[in-house]
């Protein structure tokens, strides 16, 4: 070869690289002038709402041929770090599924010119959960199921223990006589461990709640949890890891609750009322819902997927619309029906599901029986990502005898305090 | 001059020139690649470090800030702590296992091609992978190890909630999962020690221990130092591997240095203070680098 054909042959090369380059970094979106408009839509799925949720955008688009919806499934974990770098990168999708309204509400379609009467549209929904949605008086998304957590049991092993669970609310144990209970479960039962929780400080504060303590104080301006009530909740979490009630491998080890809870030699599971459709296939044991314990007041915490549209791609009126659609009464109720979900509408709070009616209705008891500070914590979303992590490390130092509650707490609440100082 | 001299001349020139040019036409395609996905990010790190950024809304500019706040983080200094004595335990470790391996395995002996997979496969699995397949054996209540231990009758031990055993579990699967690689560098290290050598040694009646002492290890100067630099980056970079096997716990026993920086910037969204982070961490590593480089004169022999 001679050097003016490698000469050539080189300069070919980097042109094809560049060109490489340039196209992957370029811009390949479509024009929002044609009539065919296709909403991006990011969607994340726990259960079997994925199916579901596909079905509801076919019955859309055979009425609505002008919209094309692109459902982009990822993974609940990736959710955000996906929806962020679609945002910062100037692409966004028309609208995802959010559990962090707080963090994307300065990037949200403002939906309150969309929605005809925007007081009407919000008081569809149970008003614990409008923090999460209204933000500076925008209307930055809309609730599409609401979640509670709540306790599943056993039913075998506190059979075979001899073991009564409440069966309504006047009912409910105290935390002490529900402590006995767990002990006899493990005795008499066999079953290895009381309990399990989820290794989330969302599903940790319920605990709290029961105990009458909160993150933050009612008016959101410091930080409350390391007051009396605080520092007994975490006394109490700490006491039932050294009483072997709970297993150190999860909360320490990072061991998977579920597992363990359907390995069957758990007595009871704390966690969120999605469980029920993933316990669905459990046939090795039976299992049930009960009433959670309560300490000084009875509390869950209350939590939601959110839909969320986005500025600036192009479709923000349909996206709208389709927001609207699907939190429609009978959209959503079928949603939320076939997906053994609990609607977050006033007028569907009773579905008629295939599966676990009756557990169904002990979560939205729970619901209904808990601590007002619990929404007013858990809403102030940008605020609580700052120090969740924080606060799960701290509550580990305290199992692992590296911090006492007091301390732990006190620490916890120093950072809660800078973040609200910094915002 | 003659005309026909002249006119040598100029194509000589020309050549000359193409010939300037033609290596860095050559390196330009990579360069384009590494100046796209590690110059430019890196620099543009180095720009969020002084900024409170969440990835989202309009930058603010803090200056110094992030850095002030590190040097204050005690939790920062002790995760670096942790993982420089992770970094010390692994490095040595690896080093001799893989050098052991290598000796083994660079004599003629039968099935050495088999011997050699064993050990070279594990380097091929991504460490997720690594960290899963570990876990399954670590396990609290799932692991093999455990229930073998409860089939003969000894208590199950808390091998990924007590900090001393995740530790332990989070070394040997790194051993394991690295020493094929530093097996292969050192193989080729030792072919290239010419056999002279040994054979004056044993003329000169050193045997086994003297002649390791005396002749393989000081040749194998270079590829060590390469093998421990290596293995130092690699160390201060762990994190798919804890991720994954102990998720950093318990509590932050097994929580190295980057997967805290991955704390800070995802799940406390403040790609800032990360970046900030992430810039000590590369001239920590870079000093490292630095010094040993210094120390070892270049690796010369």
């Amino acid at each position: 070869m001679t050097r003016r054909t490698t000469f050539k042959l080189i300069t070919s090369m980097v042109l094809v690289m560049l060109l490489i380059v340039l196209t992957a970094c370029g811009n390949s979106g479509t024009s929002a002038n044609g009539k065919q408009a296709t909403l991006d839509f990011l969607w994340f799925s726990d259960g079997k709402e994925g199916e579901v949720i596909k079905e509801i955008i076919k019955d859309y688009e055979q009425t609505n041929t002008q919209v094309k919806i692109n459902l982009i499934e990822v993974g609940f974990k990736d959710i955000q770090t996906k929806l962020k770098t679609m945002l910062s990168g100037g692409k966004p999708p028309a609208l995802s599924r959010v559990t962090d309204t707080g963090s994307f509400a300065n990037q949200a379609v403002d939906l309150t010119p969309y929605m005809g009467n925007a007081d009407q549209f919000k008081d569809q929904f149970i008003d614990s959960l409008k923090p999460y949605y209204v933000m500076n008086d925008k209307l930055v998304a809309a609730p599409m199921d609401v979640t509670a957590n709540g306790l599943i049991y056993n039913k075998t092993l506190f059979d075979k223990a001899g073991v009564k669970v409440p069966t309504s609310p006047d009912q409910v144990w105290t935390w002490d006589e529900y402590t006995a209970a767990l002990k006899e479960v493990m005795d008499k039962g066999g079953a290895r461990y009381g309990m399990v929780w989820d290794v989330t400080p969302h599903r940790w504060s319920t605990l709290l709640y029961q105990y009458g303590g909160s993150i933050l104080t009612e008016d959101g301006s410091a930080a409350a949890i390391n007051n009396e009530a605080g520092i007994r909740a975490m006394e109490k979490f700490k006491q039932l890891h050294q009483e072997g009630i709970m297993p150190e491998s999860v909360w320490l080890g990072g061991e998977n609750p579920n597992n363990l809870f359907r390995s069957g030699t758990v007595a009871t599971h704390w966690a969120g009322n999605w469980m029920i459709s993933n316990y669905k296939d459990i046939t090795d044991f039976e299992w049930g819902v009960t009433y959670m314990p309560k300490e000084t007041q009875r509390s869950s915490v209350p939590g939601g997927k959110f839909l969320m549209a986005f500025e600036g791609s192009g479709y923000e009126k349909e996206a709208a619309e389709f927001i609207e659609y699907l939190t429609s009464k009978e959209v959503n109720s079928k949603y939320n029906q076939e997906s053994l979900f609990m609607s977050p509408r006033k007028d569907s709070s009773v579905l008629n599901y295939e599966f676990g009616k009756e557990m169904f209705e002990i979560f939205a008891d729970e619901l209904k029986n808990s601590s007002p500070l619990a929404a007013n914590d858990w809403s102030r979303q940008t605020l609580i990502s700052k120090i969740s992590t924080d606060l799960k490390n701290n509550i580990m130092d305290v199992l692992s005898d590296k911090a006492t509650p007091q301390e732990a707490l006190d620490r916890t609440a120093k950072l809660i305090n800078e973040a609200i100082g910094s915002q | 001059m003659s005309e026909g001299q002249r006119l040598n001349r100029n194509t000589l020139a020309k050549q000359n020139r193409k010939l300037v040019i033609a290596p860095y036409l050559f390196i330009l395609p990579n360069l384009l690649i590494f100046g796209t996905f590690i110059v430019f990010p890196s620099l543009l790190g180095l720009y969020y470090s002084f900024h409170v950024y969440d990835g989202l809304n309009p930058m603010k500019f803090n200056g110094l800030d992030n850095y002030i706040k590190i040097i204050g983080d005690r939790e920062f200094w002790s995760t670096i702590g942790r993982t420089g004595i992770y970094a010390a335990i692994v490095v040595p470790l690896i080093y001799a296992a893989a050098l052991g391996i290598a000796l083994l395995l660079a004599r003629e002996i039968r099935m050495r091609g088999f011997f050699r997979a064993v050990f070279y496969w594990p380097t091929m699995i991504s460490y997720i992978i690594v960290g899963l397949t570990w876990k399954w054996i670590f396990g609290d209540s799932f692991g093999i190890l455990n229930h073998l231990l409860t089939v003969v009758g000894v208590e199950p031990v808390g091998f990924l909630t007590s900090s001393f055993w995740a530790n332990t579990a989070v070394i040997i699967a790194t051993v394991w999962s690295r020493a094929g690689f530093f097996m292969v560098i050192f193989i080729a290290g030792l072919q290239a020690i010419p056999t002279d050598y040994y054979e004056a040694a044993r003329l000169d009646g050193a045997t086994g221990m003297k002649v390791f002492r005396y002749i393989t290890l000081p040749l194998l100067k270079p590829t060590s130092l390469l093998v421990v630099m290596l293995t130092l980056i690699d160390a201060f970079k762990a994190f798919p591997l804890m991720f994954a096997l102990t998720g950093g716990g318990p509590g932050k026993e097994t929580t190295y240095i980057v997967q805290y920086i991955y704390e800070i910037g995802f799940n406390r969204q403040e790609l800032g203070l990360a970046s900030a982070m992430s810039v000590m961490l590369f001239i920590l590593i870079g000093g490292f680098s630095a010094l040993q480089f210094r120390l070892s004169k270049g690796g010369a022999v």
